[in-house]
């Protein structure tokens, strides 16, 4: 081989490689780093509760999703009335795993981060980073309250791995059907209660010219969300256990099986509007909120304000609690599946640990948290917030009915988020919801997905009960 | 030696590898290393675990599907945008009328601006347009296939298929990259001296005839670059995936390797699991380029050397 040829090689390996550069930066720095965190500290006092040293920097970067970052640049303005020596720095991130990940390594990481969105940091792969933030419970808030007292209960349970709270997750979010108010009330349409209910409503919808749902393939996993919680409600906990505990044929369970079968039949008899898995899903989801193609959607309560600027006029969006498989189910069909979002978290290795927690004791005061309500439409973990006319949206009012119906009927899991799981139990549902696999098959494919996470020595599993 | 030699050497050679060495070298082997380990990603500490991540590879069926998608890629992209790109090229340099100088199809010169379009909108910027192009309720194609009366791609999900995703992933690609391959192509084929055509004109060689004995063999070397660098962005294809399908397309018939590798960092937490992707990934290349080498080189045979 002449030089020639070997330059050439050499400058085609330059050009091929830039994938392993991708995965070599650094983790040099960090190890010599000595900051423990903390910083300076300032005196603690009940207007202080953690010590925040009165100059300085607060960094928080927030998950600009649905809900943007300027709630927290608003519970930033009112902590500044408090502390005025304090720079409080609000960043906006729609990437925080890329973007925070170095931060992490480096030792350096913000002091308040809002952990969401399709590129969060898997939770148990930082928890041992974090601080345990269950002092901001116990703290007062700006009002005098203790905090943990104008909470929902059950708020705790998504942020707490083995028993830390590592998270504080901070928007109430009731998982459901969404549907059209006004279209029910036109057709004389009930919203069904059962699958056999739902697979009656199909046929009717078929008539119209409508299917009963549809999807879009990066948000084919919102049918498991509905297929897990309707699995939950008609087997009770011992569902959601064997799920959350990743167990053998946890998916074979006849609970969960009974749902896949109806949504085999609802796919089977042409149901659910067939393209889902070519189809962006904030653009399938407008086909349902303005083109009406479709008559149920399961999805969060972020749906409203997601779909803000692409919902029909007059579309009354409602929410309805999902499906039980058979009425004799072991939980009601009010129960509910809730579960707060958007994790914050604070490291401890950040400069300044005490000024994010004072950062979230103020968002979780009254006038901040009454703030995100109004202008979020959706309700935060902080109780009472919303007023009867849910400040004139038909979905907030029927989220608080839902939710006052419930009672402590209220479940969630985390195993799917906790490790990671989304990204691979989509190809599955796709499928599925395509016709292109049966229910058997999503069986086998879904408990394939879960084997593997069980059976990898390097992932660290945290025991539900 | 002289102190200016050794300045010149110094600037000119040195320098370079410098910046090679650091930006280039090392990060490859630091991927290297972490890939023996069971690093985060996330924090400053991790254990050696040997070769646990590569065995675990092996059996890793998702992995094992991109690697197949990647090899798929690195075989047909290349060969369609390449004989796509050499016959456009020959229509406009040498296709033209049969009599006189041998000369392209008349406005050949808007041709070659027409197909290097494309080339010019950035990756990711073609990959959204095609994104929406094949979206199944609101996409041009099906429109256009509907009003022409074929009824049965009202909806059809070009991208959400099995039997469809990947072909229709790779004409994206190829019609990204054919316009600028054929300007390649043109470049090389202008520097083919006209008298050969001639001659072989005056032999009584038609069209086909002069592109097999003449063209291709003159342009040889352009077509193995094009070949190598083809390959290669087959076996990354990173951006295009990520604008038409990021979730790796129905049954994970368009998962890459780069994007498994994205997942497995980021998504799930395992650096040295990654690492391990990029390395085999960096191996694979080598070895795709290797082999363009040694292949061209065998049909070459005796001439040249």
């Amino acid at each position: 081989m002449d030089r020639r040829s070997v330059l050439r090689l050499a400058f085609a390996g330059g050009v091929a490689l830039p994938a392993l550069a991708l995965t070599g930066c650094a983790t040099g720095g960090g190890g010599s780093e000595t900051n423990t965190g903390g910083g300076a500290a300032g005196e603690k006092s009940e207007k202080n509760p953690f010590g925040m040293a009165d100059s300085g920097t607060v960094e928080a970067v927030i998950f600009n999703g649905g809900y943007g970052f300027d709630y927290v640049t608003f519970a930033a303005d009112v902590a500044k009335k408090n502390h005025s020596g304090v720079t409080f720095d609000v960043k906006p991130s729609t990437q925080i795993a890329q973007e925070l990940q170095p931060r992490f390594v480096g030792g350096n990481p913000p002091d308040l981060i809002d952990n969401s969105g399709a590129n969060q940091i898997g939770l148990t792969t930082i928890a041992e980073q974090l601080e345990d933030l269950s002092d901001v419970f116990e703290a007062k808030n700006l009002e005098g309250t203790t905090i943990k007292d104008t909470l929902y209960p059950g708020v705790e349970a998504p942020g707490t791995l083995n028993g830390k709270l590592v998270a504080i997750n901070y928007v109430q979010t009731v998982y459901a059907l969404w549907y059209s108010g006004s279209l029910f009330e036109q057709n004389g349409w009930t919203v069904p209660k059962t699958w056999d209910e739902a697979i009656a409503l199909g046929a009717q919808a078929k008539s119209k010219g409508k299917f009963l749902f549809l999807w879009g393939k990066e948000a084919a996993t919102y049918y498991q969300t509905l297929a897990i919680a309707s699995a939950i409600k008609e087997g009770g906990d011992e569902v959601r256990l064997a799920l959350e505990n990743l167990e053998e044929k946890c998916w074979s369970n006849p609970a969960v099986q009974g749902v896949f079968k109806a949504m085999e039949t609802v796919i089977k008899n042409g149901y659910v509007k067939p393209g889902g898995g070519g189809t962006q899903f904030t653009a399938a989801q407008a086909q349902w909120s303005n083109g009406q193609e479709a008559l149920l959607y399961p999805s969060g309560s972020w749906i409203e304000n997601e779909m803000k600027d692409q919902t029909k006029d007059g579309f009354k969006m409602m929410g309805a609690p999902e499906f039980t498989l058979t009425g004799n189910s072991k939980m009601p069909y009010e129960a509910l599946h809730a579960a707060a979002g958007e994790p914050f978290i604070v490291p401890s290795k950040s400069k300044n640990p005490a000024g994010g927690k004072e950062l979230l004791r103020v968002m979780l005061s009254k006038e901040a948290a009454t703030n995100f309500a109004k202008t979020k439409l959706a309700p935060t973990i902080v109780k009472d917030t919303v007023p009867a006319d849910g400040f004139g949206s038909t979905a907030l009012q029927s989220q608080s009915k839902m939710l006052s119906d419930a009672g402590d009927n209220v479940f969630t899991w985390k195993f799917v988020d906790n490790y990671g799981m989304n990204q691979d139990m989509l190809v599955p549902w796709n499928a599925f919801l395509s016709g292109q696999i049966d229910a058997a098959r999503l069986t086998t494919q879904l408990q394939g997905i879960t084997d593997k996470v069980r059976n990898d020595p390097q992932v660290k599993k945290e025991k539900v009960s | 030696m002289s102190a200016n030699r050794l300045v010149f050497i110094l600037v000119t050679l040195g320098l370079p590898f410098a910046f090679y060495t650091l930006f280039v070298l090392w990060p490859f082997a630091q991927a290297f290393i972490y890939s023996l380990t069971n690093w985060s990603g996330f924090s400053p500490n991790f254990e050696f675990v040997g070769l646990s991540n590569y065995t675990a590879l092996l059996q890793n069926a998702t992995f094992l599907k991109a690697v197949r998608n990647n090899l798929l890629m690195a075989v047909v992209i290349p060969i369609v945008t390449i004989a796509l790109a050499l016959a456009l090229a020959t229509m406009v340099t040498v296709g033209g009328s049969s009599t006189g100088a041998v000369r392209g199809l008349s406005r050949s010169s808007f041709y070659r601006i027409v197909s290097f379009f494309p080339y010019t909108i950035p990756a990711i910027v073609i990959g959204l347009v095609w994104a929406q192009m094949f979206d199944p309720s609101s996409g041009l194609i099906n429109g256009l296939l509907t009003a022409v009366g074929l009824d049965q791609f009202r909806s059809f999900a070009w991208l959400g298929e099995v039997s469809t995703a990947m072909p229709a992933t790779m004409f994206v690609i190829i019609w990204g990259f054919v316009g600028f391959y054929m300007v390649l192509f043109i470049a090389a084929i202008k520097g083919i001296p006209a008298e050969l055509y001639d001659a072989a004109r005056v032999d009584g060689a038609g069209r086909l005839r002069m592109t097999f004995m003449v063209t291709i063999p003159m342009v040889r070397d352009t077509i193995q670059t094009a070949y190598v660098y083809l390959g290669i962005l087959a076996l990354d294809a990173f951006v295009y995936m990520a604008a038409l399908n990021p979730s790796g397309g129905p049954q994970n018939s368009t998962l890459t390797m780069t994007q498994d590798l994205f997942n497995t960092a980021f998504k799930k937490g395992q650096f040295g699991m990654a690492s391990a992707m990029g390395v085999v990934l960096a191996v694979m290349t080598l070895l795709f380029a290797a082999i363009v080498f040694v292949v061209i080189r065998a049909i070459k045979g005796k001439d040249n050397r």
